[in-house]
Formats: structure tokens, sequence, C-alpha cells
């Protein structure tokens, strides 16, 4: 079983981005389930959100103390939230972050990918929610979903030319880490 | 911020609680074209918006969450948002 955690802000998305990842996953043909911790919910204030994935039925519900992705969607909680807490050696953290030569906080062991998903939203979106460029960028540095089940879960979420844009966002990003991975 | 038994903490302690990082967009002030007239000071919700010792206004970045009404409001277009590298 594969963990991941999301980290975010509340209003970037990190609980719709949780079920989408889980939707793909499993239209990929694994078994997945995404829940967000219950706690503050209001805009910007630290979230989490929380996908398993698994060959066999996930029975676990707790919540994930032992990650093997994190996404952050907002570097600026590096400071107020210990987001890499308990993660796996060997694990992959994708931080959104302009900063190429970021390394602040990283345990040893833990692959990051950067990637500038604020600008990549704002060009795509018109709008800085990110959720949707961390999902592919997250697809393309774990290859836990594919890009078309990753399609599949944004066009089941948005319609018409949101959905457009929205798989936009995730494709560049998807190419972007894709590129460097 | 801890809470004790009962939830009760000593007052001002938002203050502790920096809403600056919410941010996507920060506000600059353009003193030059600032009549003075304290509309951005008046709209902010977070009261984040102070006036300077020369009369014209400034935010202050530890507490401002980049809504941008302040950039609504004011009548000479004297606000612009920017984006900030983070």
């Amino acid at each position: 079983m594969r963990e991941l955690r999301i980290h975010g802000r509340g209003g970037q998305g990190s609980v719709t981005a949780a079920e989408l990842i889980a939707y793909a996953a499993f239209e990929g043909g694994v078994f997945s389930q995404a829940f967000p911790a219950f706690g503050v919910e209001r805009r910007g204030a630290p979230v989490q959100a929380f996908v398993r994935f698994s060959d066999e039925k996930v029975r676990l519900r707790s919540q994930i103390y032992e990650p093997d992705y994190i996404i952050v969607q907002d570097p600026t909680l590096i400071g107020d939230v210990d987001v890499f807490n308990g993660m796996k050696a060997g694990g992959i953290a994708i931080v959104n972050t302009e900063k190429s030569d970021f390394d602040s906080g990283v345990p040893e062991g833990v692959k990051v990918y950067t990637i500038d998903a604020t600008t990549i939203a704002l060009e795509e979106l018109g709008v800085p929610i990110t959720n949707t460029t961390l999902m592919g960028a997250f697809a393309a540095a774990t290859g836990e979903i594919e890009l078309e089940p990753l399609e599949h879960a944004l066009r089941s979420r948005f319609s018409g030319s949101m959905a457009d844009k929205n798989v936009r966002a995730a494709e560049r990003a998807y190419n972007l880490i894709g590129g460097a991975a | 911020m801890a809470l004790r038994v009962g939830c009760v903490a000593a007052p001002g302690r938002a203050l502790e609680n920096k809403t600056g990082g919410w941010r996507v967009f920060k506000p600059v002030f353009d003193p030059e074209n600032c009549t003075k007239c304290g509309m951005c000071a008046m709209v902010c919700p977070e009261g984040c918006v102070r006036e300077t010792e020369e009369g014209t206004f400034e935010p202050d970045l530890d507490y401002c969450k980049g809504c941008g009404i302040c950039v609504e409001i004011c009548p000479k277009k004297g606000i612009r948002m920017e984006k900030e590298e983070k």
C-alpha cells in the first residue's frame, strides 16, 4: 500500500485533488481511498487530505502518518506545519515553489520535485488554484496514476472550458516533471 | 497557538497568527498618487493598511492576505497587485 498526504491551504483544492487522484488511480486498476483531515476548513488555513493506493482492498481508515508521497501546495506552509513529518525513506515530495534550489527541511532519502504550479495555474486557469496542476506533477513524478485516467477524473469533475483548462494545466505539469524525471 | 482547558487565550494573541503567507499577490501602494482619502484602510478586511507619517497609506505585509479590495476601492488607481515569489 502506498500513501499520499496533501498539504494545502483552504481554497487551494487539496480535498478535490485527493478525490480526483483516487478516482484516477481506481480507474487505472488499483484500489484507492481519499479523505480529508477534519479540522479548520476556512480559506487560507492549513489543511490536509489523504489518498491510499493498494493492490488489495483498503481496510485502513486512519489518517496518514507515514506517507510515501507528499504534495505541498504552498511553500509558506513549511514554516507552520511539519509537512515532511513521518515521511518514509525513498519517498517523493512534490513542492509548489518558484525556487528551483528548494531544500528547506527535506529529510534524507526523500526526493523532491519542485514545480512553479502557481504560475502554470494562473496562466492556464486564471486563478491561483494549483490542485489540478500538481496532480499532473504527481502523476509524472510517482507513476501512481496515468495521464489518461487523470484526464477522465478531471472531466468528471469539471465541464466545458473549465475541464479543458484544467486538463491543459495538468498536462503541462506532467510534461514538465516527466521531462525532468 | 496552544489553547488551555476551556479554550481561553490571553487577549491580543491573534497577532501571533501572521496571515501574510496566504497571499499570492501583494498590493503595492504608490504614495505619489495618493490623495490621503483613506478608503484603502477603511475597506481592508484584515485592518492591516496603516497611515504613515506623511498621511499616505501602506499595508502590513505580515498580515495582508492579498484580497485586493484596496486596489478595487482606490479612486486614484494608486494601488496595484504584484505576484510574489515564494
